[in-house]
């Protein structure tokens, strides 16, 4: 077992944590001012777990991802990410707008990260099969971006990230954008697919249904500079189907404690020079 | 007359237009009917003494001549050198600027090194450097090739560089997190994101290319396009010339259709990218 040190050594990590994050605070300097995007916090995340991260826009959620997926350095504090394995990538990262090659086909896209570690064609194309069909792109394998629609983009995001079999799945709001209809097939594909792998699952999302639909574990952030503000349980069955859960009093009542938790804290405003 | 009536009809517009109205209107037909008709009016003008023939011979004489140059042999002669000088200048341009485009697009480090250099040659007209070429590398063919090669260059390198420079972030970052490795991002990355870029840089060098050819065929060859132009210009023969210019136009034209058709079929990735082409 190895662990990936963000920045500085890795002090004892609460044992059984694969994520841990620790005084962790991250600015952006934007030449004369400085933005303060995360406050300072701890949190770990346990291996197999499927975490929400859920807060108002502009609280440093992406932020948080993109350190998490070693795109970003924290300002101060340390991320200490455990290593199962050296075969496998440590995390691969679902973007929030479309990040998929326009010049690949859907097949070449999904295979992406298999194709980077040199995995044999044979094995990729079984792979990449399996995902696609898994996510329903099964006949558009040897289309182009442009001919597919948003949310099929979104779909061989997800199917080229799950493709990359990594320890940790990093997802920045994938379905934002999306139409209701699209955004809850997507999102119980998403708990299929998961069910099947159990990967460690960072979510990001803006959308208290979200995050209660998807995980076992809500974190909610306060407005900018982002810091979790509370840390719920959701212990729904699994597995779950999105539009019945919906229609659970416990649901209700959870949505309902996660609302009045954001409407505690002020709106994220626009920066001020100060 | 019509009643005045709460409906707007919206139809297919064929059945508004008799037949004959959409074959003049398509933009086919007009590509080559304009042409046409400039050749027939200057045919006019010359019978008509409108234009001095010693400078503008009518175009059914250079017809007559460019058929006696093909049936000579000499043309094809002509064209073929040109043709080679082009190619080999072009590849002797166009795969340094790439690799080197690509390579400084991904690294502030080289760009801060080199650019400075880059930029400092590029506004000299390239033809100016043409006696010191000639000085190191003779008179011969070397010297032809190098300068267009270096025509080339400039276009290719700075369109790669706008190209890298134009690539979406978010593309880069896709590749850090898989773990790419710096090869493998350019090659699965960089290059093809800024094909686009390359590709219009190339057909900006190919047209500079067909400059600078036209002017090195003056100096040390029998052979050419350009060698052909500047004869008819010392012995006065101005019917060669015009088959001459016809000549130069023909080629960079063809070779930009069939730079065109590459791209459209390199690039099919892109949405309405072969709408381009027919320029
Ligand atoms: N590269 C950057 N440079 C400067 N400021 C940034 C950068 N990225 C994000 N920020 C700022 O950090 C704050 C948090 O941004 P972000 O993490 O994208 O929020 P969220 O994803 O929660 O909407 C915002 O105020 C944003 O303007
Ligand atoms: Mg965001």
């Amino acid at each position: 077992m190895s662990d990936r040190a963000f920045k500085g050594s890795a002090k004892a990590a609460s044992a059984d944590a694969k994520i841990a994050i620790r005084q962790l605070s991250k600015s952006y300097d934007l030449g004369h001012d400085q933005v303060k995007a995360l406050e300072t916090f701890d949190l770990s995340i346990h291996d197999g777990e499927f975490v929400c991260f859920l807060g108002p826009s502009g609280c440093g959620k992406t932020t948080l991802l993109r350190m998490l997926a070693g795109l970003e350095t924290p300002s101060q504090g340390e991320i200490v990410v455990r290593r199962q394995t050296q075969d496998r990538p440590l995390t691969s990262m679902i973007f929030q707008e479309t990040s998929i090659f326009p010049w690949m086909r859907v097949r070449d896209n999904v295979a992406f990260g298999l194709r980077i570690r040199g995995v044999p064609r044979l094995e990729q194309q079984t792979a990449v099969q399996h995902f696609l069909d898994l996510c329903g792109l099964g006949q558009f394998a040897d289309a182009y971006p442009h001919q597919l629609s948003g949310g099929m983009k979104q779909r061989v995001s997800v199917a080229r990230a799950f493709a990359n079999d990594p320890e940790i799945l990093l997802m920045d709001e994938p379905f934002a954008a999306l139409d209701e209809q699209t955004k809850i097939t997507l999102q119980q594909e998403l708990l299929r697919l998961w069910n099947e792998t159990r990967k460690t699952v960072v979510f990001i999302t803006h959308s208290i249904d979200e995050a209660l639909v998807l995980a076992d574990r809500v974190i909610v952030m306060s407005g900018r500079p982002g810091r979790p503000i509370a840390d719920i349980a959701v212990t729904f069955p699994r597995p779950r189907l999105v539009h019945e859960l919906k229609a659970e009093p416990e649901f209700g009542r959870q949505w309902h404690q996660i609302w009045s938790l954001l409407g505690s804290q002020p709106q994220a405003l626009p920066e001020k020079v100060k | 007359m019509v009643e005045p009536t709460n409906e707007l009809r919206i139809l297919p517009k064929a059945s508004h237009e008799p037949g004959w109205r959409r074959v003049v209107q398509s933009h086919a037909v007009m590509a080559v009917a304009s042409p046409l008709l400039a050749l027939i009016l200057w045919e006019i003008a010359g019978r008509l003494g409108w234009i001095d023939q010693r400078f503008f011979p009518t175009p059914s004489s250079i017809i007559r001549e460019l058929l006696d140059l093909i049936s000579s042999g000499e043309l094809v002669v002509h064209l073929g050198w040109t043709l080679q000088r082009v190619t080999v200048g072009f590849f002797l341009g166009a795969v340094p600027a790439i690799l080197l485009g690509l390579v400084m697009g991904l690294s502030p480090t080289l760009t801060a090194i080199f650019r400075p250099i880059i930029a400092a040659i590029y506004p000299i007209p390239k033809i100016a450097l043409f006696p010191l070429i000639m000085l190191m590398f003779g008179l011969g063919e070397t010297s032809k090739w190098v300068i267009v090669g270096i025509a080339v260059f400039f276009q290719v390198f700075f369109s790669t560089l706008a190209g890298v420079a134009n690539i979406d972030r978010i593309y880069l970052d896709v590749a850090r997190n898989f773990g790419a490795s710096r090869w493998q991002a350019y090659r699965m990355i960089a290059m093809p994101a800024a094909l686009p870029f390359i590709f219009t840089g190339c057909q900006l060098g190919i047209g500079m290319a067909l400059i600078v050819v036209v002017v090195a065929e003056q100096f040390g060859t029998k052979t050419g396009l350009g060698y052909l132009i500047w004869r008819s210009w010392q012995v006065f023969e101005v019917r060669d010339m015009f088959v001459g210019l016809m000549m130069v136009a023909i080629l960079g034209y063809g070779i930009q259709l069939a730079m065109g058709a590459l791209e459209g079929w390199l690039i099919c990735w892109k949405p309405h990218a072969k709408t381009k082409s027919l320029l």
